[in-house]
């Protein structure tokens, strides 16, 4: 709630406010199938964000006019509850929350075969119970985990990581001091085995040298959370013990 | 026996890499696969194939399912059967082919809400499932307990042959009806019908386990002949 | 987005009322239960880092979270010297198949309604320890709760989450100076003085049962949520669906209610007691 501004994002030693390194994650934990009513789910942390991800679908579309004959209509929605932020939220949709749920289903569209559903609807629902930056990353993380717990048809799973500029200095996976008091922010989803960049958004100025560092840490980034993202699934269906060939 | 080799797999995943004639949820990006469902891969010769452990219900023709009547028109009930499409059952195929809307009455024979029993006849991408009563043990259902399962789970629950469904019938007294869009009717005793649950619920549970119709049966502490059962314990015969 | 369900989706199979129906006239529930006992209740507190208060609340599979966030505000015109309490909640469409993005239709705002008559009505927290400046600045305490999986009873459900994060909550502390009001950067807890509780009961057939299944309310006639702020008090009520009942059930419920209540009450302190505390 109340918090000392920090001026000093990195020390002399590049060590950033909360003891990370340059390429360092947050702690990143994720469950797969949390919710009891939809037909998938999956509950991410990332830092201090707190998302919960459920897919309905692939079911009739309302109102029927809307669907398409030859494949699956996407809906997705990125909403933030009051009390996620430092300062109470208004329940309703922010033009900030509708812009980031049309990114976030254009970056998960690409992962799925929706022409396997056609005249259906599947619907993504996000909810950030607490955000402390990086939370469009973290939740098309979460949906894509929520999507494959559905068992919809998918290319490939999606996972988001960003990287940004602080200091001077690029940095992966800003937190949210860093991201309101930082130079620069560029969240990145990636189809992790297809090698596509299916989400890439940037706020400050990066030269060019520095957006390739940037895109670098943030694809490493990306491969790191998919590898926590991969064994949360793999729990969920074949035990702690069965991560790997059996 | 065929050369199988068997791996757990999730969306995404290199299954294998080669020529093969048969492919079954997997996607090709030239001569790679890649899975596009979390299931067990099964890899031989000729084909690859993730047999899949969630999933909606995707009808098929000759699928048997239990729906619930939930709107009517003139001409047809309106079945909602697990899937993300409604079905349709035809007045005529409950009537006959003389049905008139004028000399017959939909409500006296199904009324919204009630559950029934029914075949997949036709159903293609362009149209909703459409169903018939035709067949025996076919109609509606008047007693016994509903249970869902995952749709994908069902060759589970039946089991090579029809084992794992033998093992609980013997088990627990009762009666199962098996239907392709995860639902299950058990009819029989009551302490039985509990007992059916929750073996039910660890065949759910441990799908991709092997030598599950022996944990099942231990569940239940009933002994089926060995005959019907092979060394894989797989997939019911497609 | 618009995604508005049929009524279809709606439709109780016949076979499930009737072995409903059948099963409570010899006193047990089709999960087991007793007419007048709970499912599991679990409590957990101080799980959202960034709210004052929080705690998430579990009835069997009915799962619902709490957010306090504490802000100065201006009191309302006709209480100069009160702080302000004010309860939304909000069924998330990714808590049922049924639930629907957009605006709250009306079941949503009496759910809220019901729950914020519950806590404002019994006094529970003390509004005058919440001016700061009569007439000009007030702590205003928001309690937000989402409903994150529906199965039933969602009145009894949003009202222990409101109380128990109201119970584990704190506030800032503020100095007034000649300047205004300021910050200290410290906290305190919040002067919280009763423990209001609910009670839903829903009339199937001519039995009333209490905590209802999604599968009970599905069949119910009529339903009826009692609050109470201690053993001798009532301080909400609300009746609902196109059903009725007898004065002799309305006394049984109010009865079921203080005594349900008193049971749940401990429970509910115990529970939050044994929660994380905000920091």
């Amino acid at each position: 709630m109340s918090k000392s501004s920090i001026t000093k994002l990195l020390d002399a030693k590049g060590v950033r406010h909360d003891g990370r390194k340059f390429n360092e994650l947050r702690p990143v934990t994720m469950k797969v199938g949390v919710l009891e009513n939809a037909d998938g789910s999956a509950y991410i942390e990332f830092g201090k964000n707190k998302i919960m991800a459920a897919v309905y679908g692939p079911r009739e579309v309302h109102p029927k006019h809307m669907s398409v004959p030859d494949r699956s209509v996407l809906r997705c929605r990125y909403h933030m509850t009051p009390f996620s932020t430092d300062t109470r939220k208004n329940p309703a949709p922010s033009r900030r929350e509708i812009e980031i749920s049309k990114v976030i289903r254009e970056g998960l569209e690409p992962a799925l075969i929706l022409t396997d559903y056609p005249r259906t609807a599947i619907e993504v629902y996000l909810e950030v119970l607490q955000s402390d930056g990086g939370s469009r990353c973290a939740s098309i993380t979460a949906a894509s985990l929520a999507l494959a717990d559905a068992g919809i048809n998918m290319r490939d799973l999606v996972v988001g990581c960003a990287a940004g500029k602080i200091e001077g200095r690029v940095v992966v996976d800003l937190d949210d001091v860093e991201d309101k008091e930082g130079e620069g922010d560029m969240p990145m989803a990636i189809l992790p085995n297809l090698g596509q960049v299916t989400l890439l958004q940037l706020d400050g100025r990066f030269s060019r040298k520095e957006f390739d560092e940037a895109f670098k840490l943030a694809k490493d980034g990306c491969m790191k959370v998919y590898d926590i993202q991969r064994k949360a699934l793999m729990e969920k269906y074949f035990g702690a013990e069965e991560t790997g060939e059996q | 026996m065929v050369d199988v080799t068997r791996k757990y797999v999730i969306p995404g995943e290199l299954v294998s890499e080669g020529k093969y004639k048969n492919s079954l949820n997997v996607f090709r990006v030239e001569d790679k696969y890649y899975s596009t469902r979390v299931g067990m891969a099964e890899i031989t010769p000729d084909s690859v194939r993730v047999i899949p452990l969630t999933g909606p219900y995707i009808p098929r023709v000759d699928d048997l399912v239990v729906g619930k009547i939930v709107d009517y028109s003139a001409f047809a009930w309106e079945v909602d059967i697990n899937s993300c499409f409604y079905a349709y059952l035809p007045a005529q195929n409950v009537f006959g082919r003389d049905y008139s809307p004028a000399r017959n009455e939909l409500t006296q024979k199904f009324a919204v809400g009630d559950l029934i029993a029914a075949k997949v006849m036709a159903f293609d991408r362009t149209r909703d499932p459409l169903l018939s009563l035709s067949g025996p043990g076919l109609g509606k259902i008047r007693q016994g307990e509903v249970v869902k399962i995952s749709p994908t789970k069902v060759p589970r629950v039946i089991g090579k042959k029809g084992s794992m469904i033998r093992a609980v019938e013997m088990g627990t007294n009762c009666r199962l009806t098996v239907a392709q869009n995860g639902l299950i009717v058990i009819s029989g005793p009551t302490e039985g019908i509990i007992k059916a649950i929750s073996a039910l619920r660890l065949i759910e549970k441990e799908a991709h386990v092997a030598d599950l119709t022996q944990k099942v049966q231990t569940l239940l502490s009933v002994k089926v002949d060995e005959k019907s059962e092979s060394e894989s314990d797989g997939e019911q015969e497609e | 987005m618009n995604s508005k369900m049929s009524k279809k989706s709606l439709v109780v199979e016949h076979l499930k009322r009737a072995q409903m129906l059948d099963i409570l006239t010899k006193g047990v529930r089709l999960d087991g239960r007793g007419l007048l006992d709970y499912r599991p209740i679990t409590i957990e507190t101080g799980i959202i880092e960034k709210a004052n208060g929080s705690a998430k609340v579990r009835i069997g599979n009915t799962e619902v979270i709490a957010g306090v966030k504490v802000q100065t505000g201006a009191p309302f015109e006709d209480t100069p010297d009160q702080g302000l309490l004010i309860v939304t909640a909000e069924v998330l469409p990714l808590a049922s198949a049924y639930a629907e993005p957009g605006p709250p239709n009306e079941d949503a705002i009496e759910l809220a309604r019901v729950a914020d008559r519950g806590i404002r009505e019994s006094g529970v927290v003390d509004l005058k320890e919440l001016c700061l400046v009569k007439g000009k600045n007030v702590l205003a305490v928001f309690i937000d709760v989402s409903v994150l999986n529906v199965d039933g009873n969602l009145f009894d459900a949003v009202s222990y989450a409101a109380v128990a994060a109201l119970l584990s909550s704190t506030m800032p502390k503020y100095e007034v100076t000649a300047e205004g009001v300021k910050d200290t950067g410290k906290t305190i807890p919040l002067p919280v003085k009763l423990t209001p509780i609910s009670i839903t009961m829903v009339l199937i057939g001519n039995t009333i049962i209490v905590d209802p299944t999604l599968d009970e309310e599905s069949v119910m006639t009529a339903r009826i949520t009692i609050a109470s702020a201690d053993k001798n008090t009532i301080c909400a009520g609300q009746k609902g669906n196109p059903g009725g009942f007898t004065e002799e059930q309305v006394m049984l419920a109010i009865d079921t209610a203080i005594s349900k209540g008193e049971e749940i009450r401990k429970m509910l302190k115990k529970g939050v007691g044994h929660g994380k505390k905000q920091k």
